[in-house]
């Protein structure tokens, strides 16, 4: 009795197992209705609200309608690139890091959907968050899924073995637009010429600081020959702009604000352009001598701790990326490294509108061997694991054609910097001063790893945050000698030099 | 509904009268306790076997290799384990790991059996109260972690404004700037998330505490003290050694609070072995590498449960 029991139980299990599923597709398919009846009774509201902020686009944008006409009759004139007819019917999967305005990220998904509308190509754009956007990718690389994707620098090095050779595409944007950027010759290519993705340009940080507060300080310390509402005329030495630090947190407790922790924008933005200016390198150009430990680097480096504890707030040693946005919008701060995001998120924000005005931006100070950007490009590359490489290809073709690039780089108003020297000569350029000074960056870039190249050895220094580390060290324990020895210990083990 | 009214020739009749080996016929798996219980272990098993003896094996793997990201690797063997011990970040992250564990664990325990005594009395609001000591262990990691980067901010932290405007302190606390505030601070929250889950257990624990006995031993005299060591403590010490192998286990493994906070910095002074394995598995592409280090957690861990299980059999 037991065992027929059993054996039924059993049965009777496996069938209702079984039956599950079917019930609960019958119950999707159900469900479509009941979400039209629901989308039904609900969107009387919604369509109103569309038709009213279309009616307002429609009033308000006439202008911009009459722009892209032209626009777009100009490219058609000008025998805008076709995207050939074999790909049609294809999908592609693009995965892009967000833009900093939502904007921006709008202006993109509409240039990207209409490639796919030109060239009859299914197109999926993802929009994923900067910190999630390598573990992302790197599952990508190895499972597949993806067929474009933006890298950040140096990752188009770091995963070349899994991306699809775009050197012909590479060469015709360089040619086009008048040659690279010295940054992106210098980030973009592999050292034999090949390229495993192409350059689109980099968005950088640089000095913003308050107008009136530095007018303030140069006058008290004799500085005339800044200008501080001409971010142009700010061609400051470190020193310089050290003193300032000084005046501004001792006489108005206004420090300047670094931030030197773990996180992968400013801290390297600042420390590695410092580093250079005094002549101390991660690594020679041949990859292998470690040129940390230098005299002139310990001495900058001492003048850097004093400056620190004197002039900053220091705090910043646990800052990541965003502490020093917060800080300088409450106008804790007079100036800091940071992307020009500061500057455009106050300007949008009526609250921070007096911060915006007062806002202006100087190239990063310079030092004995001149001045430095820690810059490189971001590329657009296909994934070896595509389905679609043609029409990833013919899509990478149609991006980087003048009108469809000068649509996504204008429209980020200089916080995207030029891939090719063309673009430095933009009208862009001229719409706001304030950014003016970004124009100039692309000539003082240099990779990480430099003098070296940026390869896996830069990439892994960038990543354990050596440079970061060496400078937190000694603004920490007041010992320059101690921690620029530690710096050069962890380099010698990467480097092996 | 015996095989006698079946007509011959049934399953059961052939059964009965030619009895084949168990093996032979599948139809007799699902009749014997032995082998239907290992029928029935397979679907868990097959699970167990695909969402944690893949990625385990994977990440010994990877840890014997040298890949990269996107690049497969060659077997190296130990290499990745043996160049980690001459890595002085990696010796820092170590020493934190166990300075992370070794100290929040017994704090969490302690605070934890404190709340659950107070828990397992009567009290207005029991239900309420009990549901309230939960939340910290409920609430997302990454959300708590967020809450507690606004309390440490450097500018913006309540206690630094409250101190500062109350005259004791001078200038704003570095709470995560300072190499040995911060490492305190990470533990600090840490507590605070950890300290729910000894609390609830521990007060499971106290609901199998005999009420006759604690009256027993009142009325022979006995105070709260010797009540607490000689009624309460033999009952939940072995949930509560249980709670501690977890929390340990958790603590090792942790990621997110650092993560969030800190990311290992200052200057890798809270550095533990998940967020210098994510940086270096995954931000620096040294896949086996950054396996290496997660996999170094292993032994120690083993190291614990042998020790505490151990122990609790020893009780029992």
């Amino acid at each position: 009795m037991s065992k027929l029991s059993r054996r039924l139980f059993l049965a009777r299990a496996a069938g209702v197992v079984g039956v599950l599923p079917l019930l609960a597709a019958c119950q999707q398919a159900a469900q479509p209705a009941a979400t039209a009846t629901k989308a039904a009774t609900t969107a009387p509201a919604a369509t109103a609200a569309a038709t009213a902020a279309a009616t307002k686009a429609a009033t308000t944008a006439p202008a911009a309608t009459a722009a892209a006409t032209a626009a777009a009759t100009k490219a058609a004139t000008a025998g805008a690139y076709v995207p050939p007819a074999a790909i049609k019917g294809t999908t592609l999967n693009i995965l892009w890091g967000t833009f900093f305005a939502k904007a921006w990220q709008d202006s993109m998904t509409a240039l990207v959907k209409r490639f796919g509308t030109e060239a009859g190509v299914t197109i999926n754009i993802d929009f994923l968050g900067w910190a999630d956007l390598q573990p992302k990718i790197g599952a990508a690389l190895q499972a597949g899924g993806l067929d474009i994707c933006e890298l950040w620098p140096g990752w188009h090095h770091l995963y070349k073995a899994s991306l699809v050779d775009v050197t012909d595409i590479a060469k015709e944007v360089e040619t086009r637009g008048n040659g690279w950027e010295p940054y992106v010759q210098a980030s973009g290519p592999e050292p034999d010429g090949k390229y495993f993705g192409v350059p689109h340009g980099e968005s950088n940080g640089s000095i913003a600081y308050r107008i009136s507060w530095f007018k303030e300080a140069i006058t008290a310390l004799g500085l005339s020959q800044y200008k501080p509402e001409d971010g142009t005329t700010m061609d400051m030495t470190w020193e310089d702009y050290h003193k300032i630090g000084v005046w501004l947190k001792q006489n108005k407790q206004k420090p300047f604000g670094q931030a030197l922790g773990h996180s992968t924008g400013d801290p390297p933005g600042l420390t590695y352009p410092y580093m250079w200016s005094y002549g101390s390198q991660e690594v020679k150009e041949d990859a292998k001598t470690v040129a940390f430990n230098t005299p002139q680097f310990v001495t900058a480096m001492k003048a850097f701790i004093t400056a620190y504890k004197q002039g900053y707030d220091d705090t910043g040693l646990s800052w990541d990326d965003s502490a020093n946005n917060r800080a300088f919008q409450s106008q804790a701060l007079s100036a800091t490294y940071n992307g020009s995001s500061i500057y455009f998120s106050s300007k949008n924000d009526p609250a921070f509108k007096a911060v915006a005005d007062d806002t202006n931006h100087m190239l990063m100070p310079k030092g004995p061997s001149g001045r430095f950007y820690r810059l490189s490009s971001r590329t657009t590359a296909i994934l070896a694991k595509s389905r679609n490489v043609d029409a990833a290809k013919e899509y990478v073709k149609w991006f980087f054609q003048d009108n469809n690039y000068g649509e996504y780089f204008r429209v980020q108003e200089g916080y995207q910097l030029q891939n090719t020297k063309k673009w430095a000569n933009d009208p862009m350029w001229d719409k706001d001063p304030k950014m003016k000074p970004y124009k100039d960056q692309p000539k003082y870039g240099r990779d990480q790893g430099y003098a070296g190249p940026n390869n896996e050895k830069a990439a892994e220094v960038y990543s354990k945050y050596i440079i970061v580390d060496t400078f937190n060290k000694a603004v920490a324990s007041g010992d320059a000698e101690g921690s620029i020895k530690w710096g050069e210990d962890q380099l010698k083990r990467i480097y092996g030099g | 509904m015996s095989s006698l009214g079946r007509p011959p020739g049934s399953a059961e009749a052939v059964a009965v009268h030619t009895r084949p080996s168990t093996w032979a016929n599948p139809r007799l798996w699902l009749e014997r306790d032995t082998s239907l219980g290992f029928i029935l272990m397979i679907p868990g098993g097959l699970l167990l076997l695909a969402f944690m003896g893949y990625p385990f094996v994977l990440g010994i793997w990877l840890a014997m290799s040298d890949s990269m990201i996107g690049v497969p690797g060659r077997f190296i063997g130990l290499e990745n384990f043996s160049e980690l011990l001459s890595d002085s970040i990696f010796l820092q992250t170590t020493r934190n790991t166990f300075l992370y564990a070794l100290v929040t664990v017994p704090f969490k325990a302690a605070i934890g059996l404190l709340l659950a005594l107070v828990l397992s009395n009567k009290m207005p609001l029991q239900k309420v109260v009990r549901a309230g000591v939960l939340l910290p262990w409920i609430v997302p990691t990454a959300l708590s972690s967020l809450g507690f980067m606004m309390l440490y901010d450097g500018i913006f932290s309540p206690f630094s404004w409250l101190l500062t405007s109350w005259g004791v302190i001078k200038s704003n606390i570095n709470f995560l700037g300072d190499a040995n505030l911060a490492i305190a601070s990470v533990m600090l929250a840490n507590i605070w998330r950890g300290v729910p889950f000894f609390a609830i257990t521990i007060l499971a624990g106290l609901q199998a505490v005999p009420a006759e006995l604690h009256e027993a031993a009142a009325i022979d005299g006995a105070n709260v003290w010797q009540r607490f060591k000689a009624v309460t403590l033999p009952v939940i010490r072995g949930i509560t050694l249980i709670a501690t192998l977890y929390s340990i286990i958790w603590t090792f493994a942790d990621f997110q609070l650092i993560y969030i906070l800190t990311k290992g910095g200052p200057a890798n002074a809270t550095h533990i072995f998940g967020t210098y394995a994510y940086q270096v598995g995954t931000s620096a592409a040294q896949i086996g590498m950054g396996a290496a280090i997660a996999v170094y957690m292993f032994p120690i861990l083993a190291f614990f449960a042998i020790i505490l299980l151990n122990f609790l059999r020893r009780e029992e």
